[in-house]
């Protein structure tokens, strides 16, 4: 078994900062080998854990920041995303629509794990087969 | 924009993400009097929740006018967003320009 590929970036939770941490997974999964029709599952799902992140998980007056991790091994599955911040989970439950964002993302992602101990880290898994 | 038999035309590019909520909601805004609108979103390569809540809520407008809308979408992330926040059968979709036009035509 290789050594686990991993990715870490960490950015201003502001609305560019979406497609700024997306653009970098998606190199990092190319880079991997990881097919085209699991990047857009993955991009899908992660890209909705960043702007739940970057809509509700600070107030307004406060910027704080959100962090991408992601690790590809060779043992599905195969490649996990943490989308971590800290902000309070609970209270963002209540935006209406959010329910899309929640439902894309179980739909996209084999697994999905919530961890409100420390801010919010929503851990996503996907399984892939080399491209 | 056009009126006077063929739809408004409503087109958006590239990266439809929370950061251009508030550019999309405005421009939708804009299209609220037009009789027939054909969304053009072939050009969006990546699109998120935030932009399918914007536009659920210009389609849900316009149906309550009874004015139609079509969503053409030719790529592949946008397609599947939809598919799995469980809206394809709330939108009519399309990936090709004519089939739009068509039904457009045929709701007037």
């Amino acid at each position: 078994m290789t050594k686990p590929s991993e990715l870490r970036v960490r950015k201003k939770a502001q609305p560019r900062a979406a497609g700024l941490l997306r653009h970098a997974l998606d190199a990092f999964l190319r880079s991997n080998g990881i097919d085209p029709d699991t990047r857009i599952d993955i991009i899908t799902a992660v890209g909705e854990a960043l702007a739940n992140s970057i809509e509700h998980a600070y107030a307004p007056n406060k910027i704080g920041h959100v962090e991408l991790r992601a690790r590809i091994t060779d043992v599905e599955p195969r490649i996990s995303v943490d989308i971590i911040d800290g902000g309070r989970f609970i209270s963002r439950l209540p935006q209406p629509h959010r329910g899309f964002g929640f439902r894309i993302i179980r739909t996209a992602a084999r697994t999905m794990r919530i961890d409100t101990s420390a801010g919010t880290a929503i851990r996503l898994e996907f399984d892939s087969a080399r491209a | 924009m056009t009126t006077n038999g063929s739809p408004a035309v409503v087109r958006f590019d590239g990266e439809l993400d929370v950061s251009r909520k508030d550019e999309l909601r405005s421009t939708l805004q804009s299209a609220l009097q037009a009789h027939s609108v054909l969304l053009d979103l072939a050009g969006v390569t990546y699109a998120d929740s935030t932009a399918l809540v914007e536009l659920l809520h210009f389609c849900t407008d316009l149906k309550e006018s009874d004015v139609p809308v079509a969503l053409l979408i030719e790529t592949p992330q946008f397609a599947r967003l939809i598919k799995y926040a469980g809206l394809d059968q709330v939108f009519a979709v399309f990936d090709n320009r004519d089939e739009a036009l068509a039904y457009l035509a045929a709701q007037a």
